[in-house]
């Protein structure tokens, strides 16, 4: 009983660790745009398309994989420039930005299935393939220390990127008031499309991490996490950077315990029962700073 | 191709066309008292069941069992809109999301509506003319309330809340009034919808489903009636309309989304925006 | 007299007017990866029947439209295809809760709606024009278990499935019950959503009840990823799988933990038979993939609609065309890629009658060294 709690509690930080590292993204640019992007599921998605296609193309592991993930950095820059950036110009209501980001999904989407078709495609690398470490009576699979390691070690460069630089400190003033950081003379603009690409960067590397581990690449893949990535962020309390990985984390350990502890028919129903609870009882989120932003 | 052909083969889609109208408007009530509540699809599903249970299940008549499915989703609006409805923005958008994920897996779990199978062999009981009714009654009902001081208040809210509420306006009962009316239309729609697609599942009624609601709605534009009919319209034909395109057609659907957006910010019908082409004319 | 020479002059050029054949299934959305395949199986079908002459001198001509998985959008095909194409008859759609919004469109307008991947119960009761090629799970599971019951003991069992898709939870049903009957004990039950790749939670406690093999009434793909990763956590049990489980993606996916798991199902890629070898050739030869067992099916399904319209004479009229055809399908006798193929007329639905489901027996077979192997 001990070994299987013990194993579960290793389920749950690799689920979480891709949880938290998707909701990173998808509140930095909430954060600091001031949007809720429905495309980032969409980026992800895109981040292990590109890593099929480049691996597909026998680049080596080592050039396929970074340049995929550059890829999908610039594919994010393209969307703040082609779109948010014309919608921040115009001042346009606060929902425009969101609907937009609906179509460029849809388009991603659609231009997936185009290209790589429905069925769930998988690299074509077998690192893991089956392999495990035994520690004692725990059985470790490659496949969950590396995500466990690469999230890890993403989040952490991320967090020291946005708490100890200069581009951190000016990034959480314009996440204060973008007109304010402007008036601050900080280059607001040039932010705006450094975050969107920031943030394409973090979806992107969740994706090609669920692609490498669960040999499940499909055009469709965007929206399921899309939805686990909601209720992260909303868990760790909206735009608020460690509280996207927190709430990541939560999310991912209360799916797994409810699986373990209750039955895994009411997985879904629990965690977003759960989700609906925290909104009513703390909507800054559990682990939110205890201001609200209003939006 | 004769008119009857003609009608035997876009039948569906013309009641589809009002039934989303009605949607759209019912989202658009909730925004234009500026909530960005995001559950109209739960409400449209809550309608749509408990209609359909009725008629199949219970074998009631067709407009009791409407009156039953637009109860229903009042009732659950009721009773949410209390506790989340002291949440705003993006949180009130957020907790809807979810409360419409708890209906979908609810959906999925009970007995009673077939879980992931669904409802099946439901009756077609819905006529054009039903539909029509409903969305003229939805839009007189809307239109009386826009210009009664009620839809003044709900503009005074949405502008910004907190003078509305120092001008003594008494800010939450008018926002659970436009939430539950929002409801009520979409329980209406819902089980007018049951009635003319034989069969319901979970998933007709899921995030997709409300989010394209919400885009019928502000691609249309929200500031008058019209829009949000010509949204609904719009998102409801496009994909029949593309057809032709095969597999690229939702490529180009996204694309027809990302362009209103940049160029029309304010929604395609724009009262505003006519009334600057007569004067300029 | 003239006139009458006239009318019978035009009456040949009418018989080379092409058979209309309605296909409406999902070629876009998350369902075109069984959708594709479909149409696949229709477009090879097709191609052999034209190169041959067509029907008693007439081509056929199949008019596709994509549902895209979406039941109003599939009632709207149905309908133009019906009213506006003026087809014969409609192959499709691609997913039960389709069937169930389209079906009845179709029966109402007397036009034979033809499934050739609704499994779900249910479907034939819509009405007498409703026909699928195919079986209910309910058909394949009991022999399946039947046989893998001869060569590996089961007495304990685990289950995993996905709870919110209309195909697994009916193979669920289906399992849970032949399992009841035949007194095997399910000592765990686990669940997952559409869209979940993660399934370790699950495995761990499917892990921890010690079973003798575990029932996985799922799609290839994620049954792929459930075999992975069992395999991965150490978890050694056999695996069951129904109709989803035959696809030649799930051993090109799972590769080596695909070894030792059991299917049942209406197709198997190696059946020897010469139809099934044919199929396979013609296949490879014009997609360069492998086909799976939606493309055998459907594959088969315009070959025995095109068997029986050579027996038909039509007259001028759509209507009678149409009520011709669904008179004559019931008595086909095939032999196909799937094997001997019959159809068994659905028992009556709150005394109306009912449709038509598939006779078939079901292969049973189990993947040994990368490969399906019949199992008897």
């Amino acid at each position: 009983m001990a070994t299987m709690l013990a194993q579960q509690l290793l389920n749950a930080l690799s689920l979480g660790s891709i949880y938290a590292l998707f909701a990173l993204g998808f509140t930095l640019v909430f954060g600091i745009l001031g949007v809720i992007n429905l495309s980032h599921g969409g980026l992800f998605m895109l981040g292990a398309y590109a890593a099929l296609f480049f691996l597909e193309a026998h680049w080596p592991a080592w050039i396929a994989l970074p340049t995929a993930i550059l890829v999908t950095g610039l594919i994010g820059l393209l969307i703040d420039l082609l779109i948010l950036k014309r919608l921040r110009r115009q001042q346009a209501p606060h929902l425009m930005p969101m609907i937009a980001t609906i179509g460029t999904t849809i388009l991603m989407t659609s231009l997936a299935q185009g290209l790589f078709g429905a069925e769930s495609r998988h690299f074509p690398l077998s690192f893991f393939d089956n392999a495990s470490l035994t520690l004692g009576s725990l059985t470790l699979p490659y496949a969950q220390v590396v995500i466990i390691l690469i999230a890890f070690g993403t989040m952490i460069v991320m967090g020291w990127l946005l708490k100890k630089t200069r581009l951190g400190i000016a990034l959480q003033a314009i996440a204060e008031s973008p007109r304010a950081a402007a008036l601050l003379g900080i280059p607001v603009e040039r932010l705006f499309h450094l975050t969107s690409f920031l943030a394409a960067i973090l979806g992107g590397i969740a994706g090609i991490l669920v692609g490498l581990s669960f040999n499940a690449i499909s055009p469709f893949m965007g929206q399921p996490m899309l939805h686990k990535g909601i209720a992260a962020i909303i868990l760790g309390g909206l735009g608020d950077m460690r509280g996207a990985v927190l709430g990541g984390l939560f999310l991912g350990f209360a799916e797994v315990l409810a699986v373990t502890y209750l039955s895994s028919e009411y997985r879904d129903a629990f965690s977003f029962g759960l989700l609906f609870l925290v909104l009513l009882w703390r909507p800054q989120g559990l682990f939110g700073a205890t201001h609200v932003r209003s939006a | 191709m004769n008119w009857v052909d003609w009608w035997a083969t876009y039948s569906t889609l013309v009641l589809s066309v009002g039934v989303y109208g009605m949607m759209a408007l019912s989202i658009s009530l909730t925004l234009s008292c500026g909530l960005l509540a995001l559950a109209n699809a739960a409400f449209m599903g809550i309608g749509a069941y408990v209609s359909a249970i009725a008629t199949t299940t219970f074998e009631l008549p067709f407009y009791p069992a409407l009156l039953l499915g637009t109860l229903g989703s009042t009732l659950v609006a009721l009773l949410i809109g209390l506790p989340v409805l002291r949440l705003s923005g993006v949180y009130l958008a957020m907790a809807t999301l979810g409360f419409g994920e708890v209906v979908r897996i609810i959906l999925l779990n009970l007995d009673i509506t077939g879980g992931p199978l669904g409802l099946n062999g439901i009756p077609l009981l819905t006529q054009w003319w039903q539909v029509l009714l409903a969305l003229l009654s939805t839009v007189i009902v809307l239109q009386c309330l826009r210009v009664s001081r009620i839809g003044r208040a709900f503009e005074a809210i949405r502008e910004d809340e907190t003078a509305a509420r120092l001008m003594g306006i008494s800010t939450h009962p008018l926002k659970l009034l436009a939430f539950v009316m929002g409801a009520s239309i979409a329980g209406l729609a819902g089980g007018l919808n049951a009635h003319y697609t034989f069969t319901l599942s979970p998933g007709n009624f899921g995030f997709e489903n409300a989010v394209d609601i919400l885009t019928m709605a502000v691609l249309g534009g929200i500031r008058g009636l019209p829009g949000p009919l010509l949204g609904g319209a719009i998102i409801t034909l496009l994909p029949e309309v593309l057809r032709d395109l095969q597999e690229y057609r939702m490529a180009a659907n996204g694309l027809i989304l990302i362009l209103v957006v940049l160029f029309l910010p304010q929604g395609l019908w724009d009262s505003q925006r006519f009334r600057g082409w007569f004067k300029r004319a | 007299m003239l006139m009458m020479c006239l009318s019978l002059g035009v009456l040949p050029v009418h018989a080379a007017d092409p058979v209309r054949i309605g296909v409406a299934e999902a070629l876009t959305g998350p369902a075109s990866q069984y959708g594709i395949p479909i149409l696949n199986g229709f477009l090879l079908a097709a191609d052999e029947i034209n190169s041959a002459g067509g029907i008693n001198g007439q081509k056929l001509l199949l008019i596709t439209e994509d549902e895209r998985g979406k039941k109003e959008e599939a009632i709207n095909v149905f309908k133009k295809l019906i009213f506006q194409e003026k087809v014969l008859l409609i192959f499709g759609p691609t997913l039960s809760n389709s069937m169930f919004a389209a079906g009845p469109i179709a029966n109402a307008a007397h036009v034979v709606a033809f499934g050739t991947s609704n499994t779900a119960t249910g479907i034939t009761d819509i009405g007498p024009y409703l026909f699928r090629s195919s079986p209910m799970e309910s058909d394949v599971v009991p022999a399946t278990l039947k046989a893998v019951g001869a060569h590996i003991p089961l007495r304990r069992v685990g289950i995993i499935y996905g709870n919110d898709d209309a195909f697994t939870k009916s193979g669920y049903d289906v399992f849970k019950s032949s399992l009841q009957q035949q007194q095997v004990a399910i000592a765990d039950t686990e669940t997952y959503a559409r869209g979940d790749v993660d399934f370790k939670a699950q495995l761990t406690k499917l892990k921890a009840a010690q079973v003798d093999a575990i029932i996985c009434p799922c799609l290839a793909e994620e049954g792929a990823n459930i075999l992975i990763q069992a395999r991965a956590m150490g978890l050694s049990a056999p695996f069951i799988g129904g109709n989803g489980f035959n696809s030649p993606a799930l051993i090109d996916n799972a590769k080596s933990a695909a070894e030792g798991t059991w299917v049942g199902s209406p197709w198997f890629d190696g059946n020897a038979a010469a139809e099934n070898q044919h199929f396979l050739r013609a296949y490879r030869q014009k997609f360069h993939s492998d086909p799976n067992q939606f493309s055998a099916q459907s594959y088969d399904a315009l070959m025995m609609v095109a068997q029986t319209i050579k027996k038909i004479t039509f007259t001028p009229q759509l209507d009678k065309n149409r009520e011709l055809l669904r008179a004559a399908l019931p008595m086909v006798s095939f032999v196909g890629a799937t094997g001997p193929f019959s159809f068994r007329p659905a028992p009556p639905h709150q005394g109306k009658p009912g449709g038509y489901d598939a006779h078939q027996t079901p292969f049973v077979y189990v993947v040994r060294q990368g490969k399906f192997t019949l199992v008897r």
